[in-house]
């Protein structure tokens, strides 16, 4: 459905791209997850294909047309969900759906169809004349997403919607993204919460400093790691040993007593247990096979911090 | 707010400035004299309005003391020898003693006000020698009369020339404040702009294709509504309960024409405050910094334009700088509605500017946002 074409964007006063040659696709009924750290570039991401931001290069289609002529054509097509809770707390539930409805031109017919969808599509009916200000954060959460809704888009862009709700208020909220994709929506989910991911998310694309490190259907991305070694040890690993390892594989891993190898050969498992065991280093633990999304992820990203 | 602030504002102001009511500048006589000529000057000086005469302090370390409590704004120390002074056409000498935080025209007026008794009092006393001296005994009687004149004022009328008796500082400085609180609209206008920023709102509404000019011109029209709503409060408060609390009444001009002008001035005012207001709103990246710099804005607009200090007090040479401010401009046409009795016309000029410093205000703010946005 939607394609993004070798996309580029550099803010003003920028030293490097924000953006740089990004590419992926995003289908019909799929949710489709974008990680990266802090600043990667899946905000303004997010604003290009909102319609916040104009590309600097590349493209973003979709279906066949570019992505501003099929704006026009589909005004309230593409709905995009805030982080913050973007709505006016001193209005009720039902009065900020009525408001936003009504900003997107909506007949008066249309827009109390279109409040009531999105009010059963969150469970906000129970709670539509409370003050939106009052609301607890998993019904914030809600009432953002429907307010969302109530254009009745085709593409939905979440940016980090579960931050700070409880866990029955996320399962919600993960199950309304499901439904949406299952409806035929298109979805682009980020999130910090890579078990979320996981769980909601059919495709992803993790990017990096503004380039896409992966991307493609989760269960190939994972696979396309390799197999994974994680050994945790009763004792940090002796300096000897991890400087020879550091030359034997390059990309192993170490924090404290934890060890990992990502792209490991299972041959190589008992001659590396067999040199801990003659350094006297006892295995309190030992994993082995496919990583799981948050080790393949931090295996492109590495550890450093960004902020 | 801005409607206790008028409270406040015309409660304070109806005592000191009044030219009705006894004033409460009170002052006291220490005569170390105790002549018939200083009690004269005494007396004489008891017949200004401005200044309330309080009890005669005991002696000058009871004068001090009066002074330092504040039971006296001005002491006027009577030496002894006054009498003998004036009788031999030597100047006389007084003292007076004050509190330091009385300000300089205050000062002056109180000197003068002294000046000018002890010059009746050495006219009478020549006078009343001269009618000794040439045995005109009318003389003597003239000086029983010599007392300050009566002075009757009068205002002009600019429409017809005929005149009216001048209006009261209330009348005077009320609209003043009132033009300075409805530019405080910045306060709250900021306050939900930054805060729409803030949540993301904004961002949001610009996804749902909202241009910025549509939501500056949502903010404009209902702000500018209740800026007439609220100014209508404040002359409200002061037409009917600053009475109440025992302030002089804030009365409207008569006429539909003075009246439609005061609206179409308030419009202008609110069009020009709202505008302004937005501008600040657009540019201000916290609450904090809006409510500073819409504050410290609206006070140094005020300060040039003539609200807290009137123009013609200002010095020639900053005289001229008072056309920049636009509170000066509201300020000038409201005073030709409610002082002058003036018209439509009269207003025009001034309505005009306001509102084209609103609407350039309000393009000025939807530049920066989209520029911002690009």
């Amino acid at each position: 459905m939607i394609r993004i074409d070798s996309l580029r964007y550099r803010y003003r006063a920028a030293s490097r791209p924000a953006l740089d040659g990004v590419s992926f696709d995003i289908g019909r009924g799929a949710v489709h997850g974008l990680l990266g750290p802090n600043g990667a570039g899946k905000t303004t991401l997010i604003s290009l294909l909102a319609g916040l931001l104009a590309p600097q290069g590349g493209g973003i289609a979709v279906d066949g047309e570019p992505l501003a002529a099929w704006r026009a054509s589909h005004p309230t097509a593409i709905a995009a969900v805030p982080q913050d809770h973007a709505f006016y707390p001193m209005l009720t539930v039902a009065e900020n759906l009525d408001f936003f409805a009504g900003v997107q031109g909506l007949s008066r017919r249309q827009r109390r169809d279109r409040c009531a969808a999105a009010m059963a599509f969150a469970c906000l009916e129970a709670v539509a004349g409370r003050r939106a200000g009052s609301l607890s954060g998993g019904l914030r959460r809600r009432l953002n997403m429907a307010i969302g809704l109530t254009g009745a888009p085709e593409v939905l862009l979440l940016d980090e919607p579960t931050v700070g709700v409880d866990p029955q208020s996320r399962r919600f909220m993960l199950d309304a993204v499901k439904r949406f994709a299952a409806d035929g929506g298109a979805v682009l989910y980020t999130s910090h919460y890579m078990e979320e991911v996981e769980a909601v998310c059919t495709d992803v694309a993790i990017i990096d400093h503004g380039k896409v490190l992966a991307a493609g259907p989760l269960a190939e991305i994972k696979r396309g790691g390799g197999p994974m070694l994680n050994l945790t040890l009763a004792r940090p690993l002796p300096e000897a040993l991890a400087a020879n390892w550091r030359i034997r594989f390059p990309d192993m891993d170490v924090m404290g007593n934890a060890v990992d190898f990502p792209r490991f050969s299972a041959d190589g498992l008992a001659p590396l247990l067999a040199e801990l065991a003659a350094a006297r280093v006892a295995v309190e633990r030992a994993e082995y096979g496919a990583p799981n999304l948050e080790q393949f992820f931090m295996q492109l990203t590495h550890h450093s911090l960004r902020d | 707010m801005p409607a206790v602030f008028i409270l406040v504002m015309s409660l304070t102001l109806a005592e000191p400035f009044s030219t009705r009511q006894p004033a409460a500048i009170g002052y006291a006589v220490l005569d170390l004299d105790s002549t018939p000529v200083s009690q004269a000057l005494d007396e004489q000086l008891g017949t200004s309005d401005v200044f309330e005469k309080r009890e005669h302090p005991s002696g000058e370390a009871d004068a001090r003391r009066r002074v330092e409590t504040g039971e006296a704004v001005f002491v006027l120390v009577i030496p002894q020898g006054f009498a003998r002074q004036v009788g031999s056409n030597r100047t006389p000498a007084l003292r007076f003693l004050l509190d330091p935080a009385v300000p300089y025209a205050l000062r002056e007026g109180f000197r003068q006000q002294a000046e000018a008794a002890v010059i009746r009092v050495w006219l009478a006393h020549v006078l009343e020698r001269l009618g000794q001296n040439l045995m005109i005994p009318e003389l003597r009687r003239v000086t029983e009369r010599v007392g300050p004149p009566e002075i009757h004022v009068e205002a002009v009328d600019r429409a017809d020339g005929k005149t009216f008796a001048p209006p009261s500082s209330v009348q005077q400085s009320v609209p003043a404040w009132l033009i300075f609180s409805m530019f405080f609209v910045v306060i709250p206008i900021s306050a939900v702009f930054v805060g729409e920023r803030q949540r993301g709102t904004l961002q949001r509404l610009a996804t749902q294709k909202v241009s910025f000019s549509l939501v500056l011109a949502g903010k404009f029209v209902p702000f500018v509504l209740l800026n007439q709503a609220q100014a209508v409060i404040m002359i409200a408060i002061g037409r009917w309960l600053v009475p109440l609390c025992g302030g002089e009444a804030f009365t409207l001009p008569n006429g539909a024409q003075a009246l439609a002008a005061l609206w179409l001035l308030s419009l202008a005012v609110g069009a020009a405050a709202v505008g302004w207001a937005l501008l600040i709103a657009s540019f201000a990246r916290s609450s904090e910094q809006a409510t500073i710099l819409g504050g410290a804005g609206n006070i140094i607009m005020g300060a040039v334009g003539g609200i807290m200090v009137p123009r013609f007090v200002m010095p020639a040479s900053m005289q001229p700088w008072t056309r920049l401010s636009p509170m000066d401009w509201a300020l000038e046409a409201i005073h030709h509605v409610m002082l002058r009795h003036g018209g439509i016309a009269d207003i025009l000029p001034a309505a005009a500017a306001l509102a084209c410093f609103g609407f350039l205000a309000l393009a000025a703010a939807v530049f920066l946002g989209r520029r911002a946005h690009d």
